[in-house]
């Protein structure tokens, strides 16, 4: 029986059908266990003094790796900063990365090595061997979604042995999907997301590969920039791996490997030193994604952080469903990396950027939910629940910070949260086939911070000294021409004692093509994604406008240009004849005629703290400076000031805001009477709600009527939105024929 | 040759003389209340060695040049007019969001990530003075929103009634057509005329800098706003002086683009860095006196090392988008790069990495590092430089100033020594061998992010603190051998009296040089030949003011060019002035492939991406004589003694090292000295590290190399 059973196991284990993405690897996020080979370099090379200098030598090498990738990039992404390059142990765990860049990046490429490690180094069609390239765009082995492509160079010491891999990764934009610039929206399944390649050797001999090259340029838009950043990447790569040779020369492999183990485990240390410092106890927030991008939904992103001795647990479970044919479900690990990004950038900047960062939080989600997506869920704009999962964990940080006595950086309000831009293609003023994003995603408002106001549009949640980029050098390279690039809108702010940073409006159209098209893609269009903290309010939200039916460049000059902005286009429609439109911001691709506009604007950070506790004079500088309305700093400020000359009224002031505290009192009502008329059992009829509403074991799937318990449901299917609307047409159609027969 | 060149810094005024042969150097103090007399000063105490009446000197030399910090002060404290800025509507927040980095601009690294303390600097111009005016031209020059004169009008009332001083007019694409900024200017003359109120400075984005980039360019004329009436005023009252005192020719301003013009041919922007950019042009000149194919010059002085290449055989290493103080600006400026390393940079111990780390936080001179005594308590590495015994606490800066060693060892031992549960002495070591790695990982980043081959570079080394670890940088680099200039403690001012009248113009350009699409050379050459014709006509105009004759005047023509739509510009130095035919292309094309190559590796090169040109660049100049340094190659070698020791600790020694301590003023060309070992000089102290040597050239020059590797690094 025993020899029989054994035969039954050989004999299932041989036919794999394929090698799938490795769930073990993409859910174990911890260091790799130390084994003898480890714990044998440790031994011999532990001088601290020494190791500080190969890290420092090992960081330079990781920032002029980061510096060649930003010159000599191509894409949109790796010249506003949208990349990353790193050091990764042998066993695949981030140790050093560029200070500059996208960080989740690096720490998400630790499951493609370990995928290359269990699964080719030693399969004899593979094998990993000195002068290799891999590369891998697909997310579900590793990284976020698949505009995003790196390039891995293992490293092998004089005698073969594998110490360390470089690895840069840059958000190279175009990748073949089915909406051009290789964030689409409108993929309904994995498959029409572009290129996905699972950890692939691309390269051997430290050169390309020219039937992979090939076959890579075919399968996108852009054929020029795909050969053009390959080579970049991999000359990176090669110049990260002539240093470490030097190193290597100067002070040994075994140094180099032992280096990169001590800054992990001295790093995971010190994280566990400072959540020591933390208060006890558990820490709830919500955040919201409010669109599929496809259709309106409101989705819920919940989050219990819970805080024992040395360790965080981040419990997402009862976040909703995942989406099984629409783009904005999460996996694991990209969730990971952006929640390491809250603790690198927002928490703990002094630390060095390396995986050990996140080894002492524990994750907890519920498989098959949108931040814990299976592989057949489509995740090219997994940004849509993971920003607001970012957002989740910035809220319940601030609360465990405000009474905890040494902190590192400033406590914040969140930082707004969404890539608002717009995503272009089609066929540029030269006659090239284009496709890419503009550098405005970087233009992400800062939060409130505990002592001073946040600062308007200043850099994305997930990279610093990102860049907004030139609007010459944009309307030379592409038909493009933003109408309205930079302006600050009124109002656009988290209000608080300390306010959020403010958001501008683009307003943009295209010129000498009549191939070029847009496509956006955020939420927040209804239900702000972004909140306050402590009594500051969160942000606006922001639709999309269009103005279609007219060409602008005829009209403009007769418009006065204090009219050029959203509100004063929509609201004064000045264009006889135009369309004037206002939609979710999740845009599917459309061609853009030339000269109608499309505006979006960036999101605001939020307030922080009561309103009413703000200096009147930053009221009064926020009004001279057109932030705010008159509207805003006497109804929501509660400021008196000569409308004249804009001097504050100091008496005035206190007596409308004392009038207003004692009417927020006549207001205030006790707890159990709110919540006996405030609460609801479910979610009101009509709501597109998605998630738990009162006890997270019971989940909604967008009907009040249609509910599941807690992980039993896979995936929510949506009807495609123009199945939608051509049943509500055919439906008025047989109304009105109703009408006529009457 | 007689020439006369002055460098005004925070502290000291520095002046050379050349005059017939001799090289006079002097200096002063700084009189930042009127800089004119600090300037005089030093003249005097030059034209007290060669035994002449400052007058005298003054109607001899052949020119004055002159560096000046001038600017980067004024930036630095805000000291500027109020500026009204008009761009085209829609940019009006641009300049406030500063492309979203601008808070980091300026800033050191660990300062840049801390996205929640990020908070840009205080304005240059208040919100309140920007303003948008009705009309657009698109890249190509087209203007495709005309321009409404009554609303310009109404928007330049509006700025002078919220207070505006002066302007500056920065349109969109206005490097392809400046027609709506010069109405601009005509209508604010018209508005404004100066028989009105006096004259309002106009400055038009486009003629500070013709490159494609609407933010950095606006920036650029911002500063030069900014800077204009206060610069301007007080060198215009240094010429005042200078020809009451005998000097009747132009004063020649040292620019930051590697060359000089006169006050009336120079933008303020232009000025800004001059005094360590004529630090590199004194390089550049001792690399073709030393025949040295590639130099690396560094300055560490008592809060910032500064490094900057030098090619003997190239052109000038530019930073086209300079970080001036806190500003993103379009300039070509020489490339320096500038790090918190410096006699004053901070040590302490770091907890999480169990060792210590020097800077980038620094005490600067105020209060100092702790052994001044002047109320600094935080260890520094010139607390270090002291416990280790290379600097004698009674010669510091020639005696000047006095060093207290216990008050080092206190710091050092509060501060590092007891938390890492070591002694003074090595604790001190630590910081010296750590803040030595610093710097040689800085330049080997500079050096390599350049394309430069680090195993084959020559260091420079100069400022206060360079000889003291001149040979910990270099042996951290692997480089064997250093060269202390001669007159180095005034080595811009050197630097300046070789300089040339030099002007630089650009223009901006989308020209597809090859086609990988169709496989086609498709360079416009006639539209290339005419751009060079423009810039080329520019320059000579700007000399033809300062008095030079089309003759005299010679031109090189660079390209900017990059693979696809890469950011990287590479400069390359065009074979030809002139393209003729599809050879002359090509020929560019194997220039900027091998530059490229070289510098990316040769994998990199991406011409499958296509070839552009994005900028068009002619350098004019005039040929200048250089400074002479003759008879540096033929001293006498010979081994001085002396009889005076210091008990010396180094990293790579155990045991402590009793050393030779000798005098700089009793050393004579051709002193060769072995390591370890000692020189005092009023300047500066060189050590001369164990497994290293000294000698001493007959113009003053000095190499300190690596004659044995120790065996450990």
């Amino acid at each position: 029986m025993a020899a029989e059973k054994s035969k039954l196991e050989k004999f299932l284990d041989d036919p794999v059908v394929f090698l799938g993405p490795d769930r073990e690897s993409l859910k174990y996020h911890r260091l790799a266990p130390r084994d003898e080979g480890v714990e044998r370099v440790l031994r011999a090379h532990k001088d601290p003094h020494q190791i500080s200098l190969i890290r420092a030598k090992l960081d330079v090498l990781a920032e002029e790796a980061f510096d060649q990738l930003e010159q000599t990039g191509a894409a949109a992404g790796a010249k506003w900063g949208d990349l990353i390059a790193g050091v990764f142990t042998a066993s695949g765990d981030l140790a050093s990365a560029s200070t500059g860049g996208v960080l989740l990046f690096s720490v998400v490429c630790q499951p493609v090595l370990r995928y290359i490690n269990k699964y080719w180094k030693n399969e004899p069609t593979v094998g990993v061997r000195p002068g290799d390239v891999f590369m891998s765009t697909d997310p579900r082995f590793g990284n976020i979604h698949t505009p995003d492509q790196n390039t891995i160079l293992p490293i092998f010491d004089d005698e073969g042995k594998l110490v360390l891999w470089v690895v840069v990764i840059v958000h190279e934009g175009e990748n073949g999907s089915v909406e051009p610039g290789g964030m689409p929206s409108a993929a309904e399944s994995p498959y029409m997301e572009g290129i996905r390649m699972p950890p692939c050797k691309v390269g051997e001999n430290y050169q390309h590969k020219k039937d992979w090259v090939t076959y890579l340029q075919n399968s996108v838009r852009d054929p020029m920039l795909q050969i053009q950043d390959m080579k970049v990447r991999l000359s990176a790569c090669l110049k990260m791996k002539e240093r470490i040779d030097e190193i290597a020369k100067e002070y040994g492999w075994d140094a180099i490997a032992s280096t990169l183990r001590w800054t992990l485990e001295d790093t995971e240390a010190e994280v566990r030193r400072r959540l020591q410092a933390w208060p006890e106890g558990v820490v709830r927030s919500v955040a919201w994604t409010d669109s599929t991008l496809r259709e309106n939904a409101l989705i819920k992103i919940s989050l219990e952080a819970r805080k024992k001795d040395d360790e965080l647990i981040l419990d997402f479970r009862g976040t909703s469903p995942q989406f099984v044919n629409r783009s904005i479900n999460t996996q694991l690990h990209a969730l990971k990396g952006m929640l390491a990004q809250v603790f690198l950038t927002f928490v703990w900047p002094d630390l060095p950027r390396n995986q050990a960062v996140f080894a002492p939080m524990r994750l907890m989600s519920d498989w098959g939910s949108a931040l814990d997506s299976t592989p057949e869920a489509p995740n090219a704009q997994s940004m849509m629940t993971f920003f607001p999962g970012f957002t989740a964990l910035q809220m319940c940080v601030s609360k465990f910070l405000y009474p905890t006595t040494k902190r590192y950086t400033k406590i914040l309000a969140p930082w707004y949260n969404m890539i608002t831009t717009f995503i272009y293609g089609g066929v540029n003023q030269y006659g090239e086939t284009v496709g890419n994003l503009c550098a405005d995603l970087n233009g992400m408002s800062g939060g409130a911070r505990e002592d001073q106001d946040g600062e308007h549009s200043i850099a994305p949640i997930f990279a610093a000294m990102t860049d907004l980029g030139e609007n010459e050098i944009i309307e030379e390279e592409t038909p493009i021409v933003k109408i309205v690039p930079h302006r600050l809108l009124e109002d656009n702010q988290g209000f608080g004692m300390f306010r959020g940073g403010s958001g501008y409006q683009v307003i943009g159209t295209v010129r000498r093509s009549d191939m070029f098209g847009f496509m956006t893609t955020c939420t927040g269009s209804k239900f702000p994604t972004v909140y306050g903290l402590f009594g500051g309010y969160g942000a606006p939200s922001y639709p999309l406008c269009k103005i279609k039916g007219v060409n602008a460049f005829d009209k403009l000059k007769d418009l006065p240009e204090s009219e050029w902005t959203i509100p004063g286009l929509m609201n004064g429609q000045p264009f006889e004849g135009a369309k004037y439109s206002t939609h979710h911001m999740g845009m599917q691709f459309e061609i853009a005629k030339q000269g109608e506009l499309y505006m979006i604007c960036q999101g605001a950070g939020g307030g922080y703290g009561d309103p009413l506790d703000r200096s009147p004079e930053s009221v009064v500088m926020d009004l001279r400076d057109g932030l705010i309305s008159e509207r805003t700093a006497k109804e929501i400020y509660f400021v008196a000031y000569d409308e004249r000359t804009l001097s504050v009224d100091v008496e005035g002031t206190e007596k409308a805001r004392q009038t207003e505290r004692e009417q927020r009192k006549q207001r205030g009502r006790p707890f159990d009477e709110f919540v006996k008329d405030w609460v609801t059992e479910e979610p009101p009829q009509g709501l597109p709600y998605y998630g738990p509403w009162g006890d997270r074991e019971t989940i909604y799937l967008g009907d009040p009527s249609n509910k599941v318990a807690r992980g039993t449901c896979l995936g929510i299917t949506m009807t495609d939105p123009r199945e939608v609307r051509i049943t509500e047409l055919e439906q008025k159609l047989r109304d009105l024929g109703v009408e006529l027969a009457k | 040759m007689r020439r006369l060149s002055v460098d005004i810094g925070g502290t000291f005024t520095d002046c050379f003389l050349e005059w017939d042969g001799r090289h006079i150097e002097a200096k002063s103090l700084t009189t930042h209340h009127n800089l004119a007399v600090g300037f005089l000063e030093a003249v005097n105490r030059a034209a007290e060695e060669v035994g002449k009446p400052s007058t005298d000197v003054l109607a001899s030399v052949d020119s004055v040049r002159y560096g000046t910090t001038l600017g980067t002060n004024a930036l630095i404290e805000r000291k500027g007019p109020r500026i009204g800025v008009l761009v085209t509507a829609g940019f009006e927040s641009g300049l406030r969001l500063s492309r979203g980095r601008g808070y980091g601009e300026g800033l050191p690294r660990h300062l840049q990530v801390d996205l929640a303390r990020a908070t840009r600097p205080d304005p240059l111009v208040p919100n309140s003075l920007v303003v948008g005016i009705q009309e657009r031209i698109d890249f190509l020059g087209e203007v495709i929103i005309p321009m409404k004169l009554e609303d310009v009008r109404m928007k330049i009332r509006r700025l002078v009634d919220n207070g505006a001083e002066a302007f500056v007019v920065s349109l969109v694409n206005s490097v392809v057509n400046a027609s709506h900024e010069e109405k601009v200017e005509e209508i604010i003359r018209d508005e404004y005329p100066s028989s009105l109120f006096g004259s309002f400075p106009v400055i038009l984005s486009h003629r500070i800098s013709r490159r494609k980039s609407e933010y950095a360019r606006t920036m650029a004329a911002v500063v030069c706003g900014f800077l204009h009436e206060h610069m301007f005023y007080s060198l215009g009252t240094l010429e005042d002086a200078l020809r009451e005192r005998g000097y009747t020719k132009p004063v020649l301003l040292i620019h930051n683009t590697g060359g000089m013009a006169s006050l009336e041919s120079t933008h303020a922007l232009q000025t800004i860095h001059s005094g360590p950019v004529a630090g590199l042009a004194a390089s550049q000149h001792l690399t073709r006196e030393y025949d040295i194919p590639l130099i690396v010059a560094t300055d560490m002085g008592g809060t910032s090392f500064d490094i900057g290449i030098i090619e003997r055989d190239g052109t000038w290493i530019y930073d086209f988008h300079p970080v001036v103080d806190r500003w993103l600006v379009s300039t070509p400026m020489v490339y320096l790069r500038t790090l918190g390393a410096g006699g004053g940079s901070i040590a302490r111990y770091d907890r999480l990495w169990r060792t210590v780390e020097v800077g980038p936080d620094s005490a600067g001179s105020d209060p100092g590092p702790a052994c001044y005594g002047r109320g600094g308590s935080q260890p520094t590495v010139s607390d270090a430089d002291l416990v280790l015994g290379y600097l004698d606490p009674e010669y510091y800066a020639g005696g000047t100033l006095s060093l207290d060693p216990a008050l080092a060892e206190l710091a050092i031992e509060e501060h590092v020594a007891e938390a890492l549960g070591i002694s003074v002495l090595e604790a001190a070591k630590l910081i010296k061998r750590k803040v030595d790695a610093n710097m040689a990982d800085a330049i080997f980043k500079e050096v390599g992010t350049r394309g430069f081959d680090v195993k084959n570079l020559k260091l420079l080394s100069y400022g206060g603190g360079g000889p003291v670890h001149c040979c910990g940088f270099a042996r951290a680099l692997e480089a064997k051998s250093v060269l202390i200039p001669p007159f180095a403690s005034v080595f811009s001012a050197f630097g300046a009296g070789n300089l040339g009248q030099l002007h630089i113009h650009e223009r901006s350009a989308y020209l597809v040089v090859y086609n990988p699409l169709t496989r086609e050379v498709t360079l416009d050459l006639d539209r290339v030949n005419a751009m060079i014709e423009e810039c080329e006509t520019l320059g000579r105009d700007d000399l033809a003011r300062q008095g030079f004759q089309a003759k005299e005047v010679a031109h090189q023509v660079e390209f900017d060019m990059r693979y696809g739509n890469q950011l990287v510009q590479l400069s390359v130095l065009s074979p030809v002035t002139r393209l003729r035919s599809v050879d002359d292309t090509l020929a560019m094309i194997e220039v900027f492939s091998k530059t490229y190559a070289s510098r990316f590796g040769v994998g990199a090169s991406a011409p499958e991406a296509g070839i552009k040109i994005i900028a068009v660049r002619v350098l004019s100049w005039v040929p200048a004589e250089k400074i002479p340094l003759a008879g540096h190659d033929g001293a006498k070698e010979y081994r001085p003694t002396s009889t005076k020791t210091r008990t010396c600790h180094f990293w790579t020694e155990e045991q402590p090292v009793e050393t030779l301590v000798h005098r700089w003023t009793d050393l004579k060309a051709g002193a060769v000295i072995t390591g370890p070992a000692i020189v005092e000089s009023p300047h500066t102290t060189f050590v001369v590290e164990p497994g290293w040597d000294l000698r001493l050239g007959s113009a003053g020059e000095v190499w300190m190399n690596d004659i044995a590797a120790p065996k450990n690094r």
